[in-house]
């Protein structure tokens, strides 16, 4: 009787998901004929394939992670401005990257060197944190918060102090990357990124109705028989791993996990069942959205899509802590 | 046959001080007690035990003969509910999707079943809340939203039913509402037990009183009963003194 409805929303981004799949690579500095890509004819179908395609996927999948990624936080800490960014998982994971950069490492088993990195830095932030929160047998949001906060600032500490130790080159690259930018990057890299990003989302999805009751209260949520210990550490878990693949391939990028859900709780649904879904699609959506118009408004130059994502969020968020707080 | 509840010598540790000392009383279906004492005399500890929300030190809680802790969750929310004290106010959700949440243990479906949608709209209209179902929990008044939460609990359909300080904030007539509703569910069959600190709301509508003082049950007396020995009044403060109403029921005043 009230499924109609969300069913419908869910539905509606899942069309606007495809649609931007669709759409976004055939817009950017210099046209692209669907003859000469159907043909396989150079320009074209490289640039077509190599940079627009996989540059557009890699949006959709990173943005959707951290916008899933953000909703999930909220509703643990019931705090309606968590993300990825307040716990610290992001900062550690920036600082892994970083730190494979200044070591000068580009590849390890095949795979990115900074992946490995932010791996690890998103990993050890998320122990220390929820360490340094843990009391009792279970886990206090506001020492979370206030210990991610802490750990936020010891990491761009540290960032800071690698990027004033490396004098050459590497500079150059580091703060490149942490302006945080959509780049080509190699269909395996995506390959694996979205399956990470499929098994995390559907994990993630399936305790919907989970989130809901601990978004009101752990002993509400106890009460009504949810397991918090095993919720915490599954949402813990599939977070930092969401986190850390999508900062790996693209840089810190704000904003995004804070937005779109934000957003979709307005304007949709505050309820999980519909609000992660749509999180998940339209935060591919709006990131993909950010590196076309990056990619368009200054041609021949670039706007990385974090600068665009900042820009448009960073009002966005000013005007929500204006009208809610 | 075995009462409904059970509570057998249950303790209870805080790090470095004893909150709650061999707790023993049972009770069954059809009774409303209410559990007073002073500030950290354990009440709310006493009510988290009894629902199962954490483990005592020693000691063991029995629902309907079978200890508590072998229940499984979900089995176990089936047959008590809890409302928590001071629920933040300012929840994202409809109140509709909150008196929903008290079908979870039932539901084992994405969206909920057209059973668990009319338990939840049978709930709203006892609770006077149906009219707003689909406006925000947090543009709600204080009193509006505890009829929210007593509804959510109310969807779950339980055995007991447990209230910490279910009137704080309440204004005068919301709190006589919200007590004679518990004891309307007592009446059909529910065993209800509320935590409270006022007295004379207690005695008008529980059927009967525990009194808890320095974690051990220093007083347990049928509400009928409180004015026959009031030595138990002076455990809570030594400004009280036991009267009685125009129609012969206790009435405590204060000095």
């Amino acid at each position: 009787m009230n499924a109609p409805r969300p069913v419908g929303w869910i539905c509606g981004s899942i069309l606007l998901f495809a649609f931007a799949a669709v759409l976004l690579p055939w817009i950017g500095p210099g046209s692209i004929s669907l003859d000469r890509v159907l043909a396989r004819t150079a320009p074209d179908y490289p640039i077509f394939v190599e940079l627009r395609v996989s540059r557009t996927l890699l949006g959709l999948l990173a943005g959707g992670a951290l916008a899933l990624t953000g909703s999930l936080f909220q509703s643990m800490l019931r705090d309606s401005l968590a993300s990825p960014y307040t716990l610290g998982v992001s900062a550690g994971a920036s600082f892994g990257a970083v730190f494979t950069f200044a070591l000068g490492l580009e590849r390890l088993l095949g795979f990115p060197a900074s992946w490995a990195g932010a791996i690890m830095g998103s990993t050890v932030v998320l122990v220390i944190v929820a360490g340094a929160s843990w009391k009792g047998g279970q886990l206090s949001g506001v020492r979370l918060l206030l210990s991610g906060i802490a750990l936020n600032s010891i990491c761009s500490a540290f960032i800071l102090l690698i990027d004033s130790v490396v004098h050459d080159h590497r500079t150059f690259s580091i703060v490149q990357w942490l302006i945080g930018s959509v780049d080509s990057v190699s269909y395996r890299a995506l390959f694996v990124f979205a399956v990470v990003v499929a098994v995390a989302s559907s994990i993630i999805i399936s305790q919907a109705r989970s989130w809901n009751l601990l978004a009101v209260g752990e002993s509400w949520a106890s009460a009504r028989g949810v397991d918090i210990r095993r919720l915490t550490i599954i949402g813990y878990g599939c977070g930092s791993v969401l986190t850390a693949g999508a900062i790996a391939l693209t840089g810190p990028i704000g904003f995004v996990g804070l937005i779109v859900p934000h957003l979709v709780r307005s304007r949709i649904s505050s309820d999980n069942r519909v609000l992660m879904p749509c999180s998940l699609l339209l935060g591919g959506v709006l990131l993909a959205t950010c590196d076309t118009i990056g990619r368009v408004v200054l041609a021949p130059a670039e706007l990385p899509a974090g600068a665009v994502m900042a820009l448009l969020g960073g009002p966005y968020l000013v005007w929500l802590v204006r009208k809610r707080f | 046959m075995s009462s409904l509840l059970a509570v057998r010598k249950v303790s209870h540790n805080y790090p470095g001080h004893p909150v709650l000392d061999a707790v023993d009383f049972s009770a069954d279906g059809g009774e409303f007690l209410v559990l007073m004492g002073v500030n950290g005399a354990g009440k709310s500890t006493l009510l988290d035990i009894v629902g199962g929300l954490r483990a005592p030190h020693s000691g063991a809680v029995f629902l309907e003969g079978r200890e508590l802790r072998s229940y499984p969750a979900k089995d176990r929310s089936r047959r008590i509910s809890h409302l928590p004290q001071g629920t933040r106010q300012e929840l994202p959700f409809t109140v509709e999707q909150v008196v929903l949440m008290g079908r979870y243990m039932y539901a084992d479906r994405w969206f909920e079943s057209d059973e668990d949608h009319s338990c939840g709209e049978a709930a709203m209209r006892r609770m006077d809340c149906l009219q707003f179902r689909d406006r925000q929990y947090s543009t709600l008044s204080g009193g509006e939203q505890q009829r929210v939460l007593l509804a959510a609990c109310i969807a779950q359909c339980p055995r007991l039913m447990l209230f910490d300080e279910p009137s704080t904030y309440l204004d005068v007539h919301q709190q006589l509402q919200c007590f004679s509703t518990l004891a309307e569910l007592a009446r059909e069959g529910a065993l209800c037990i509320a935590v409270t600190h006022d007295l004379n709301l207690a005695l008008a509508h529980c059927s009967r009183l525990l009194i808890l003082d320095r974690g051990e049950i220093a007083a347990d007396f049928a509400a009928g009963d409180a004015a026959a020995d009031s030595a138990w009044l002076s455990r809570l403060s030594p400004r009280l003194r036991m009267a009685r109403t125009p129609e012969g029921k206790p009435w405590v005043l204060y000095r």
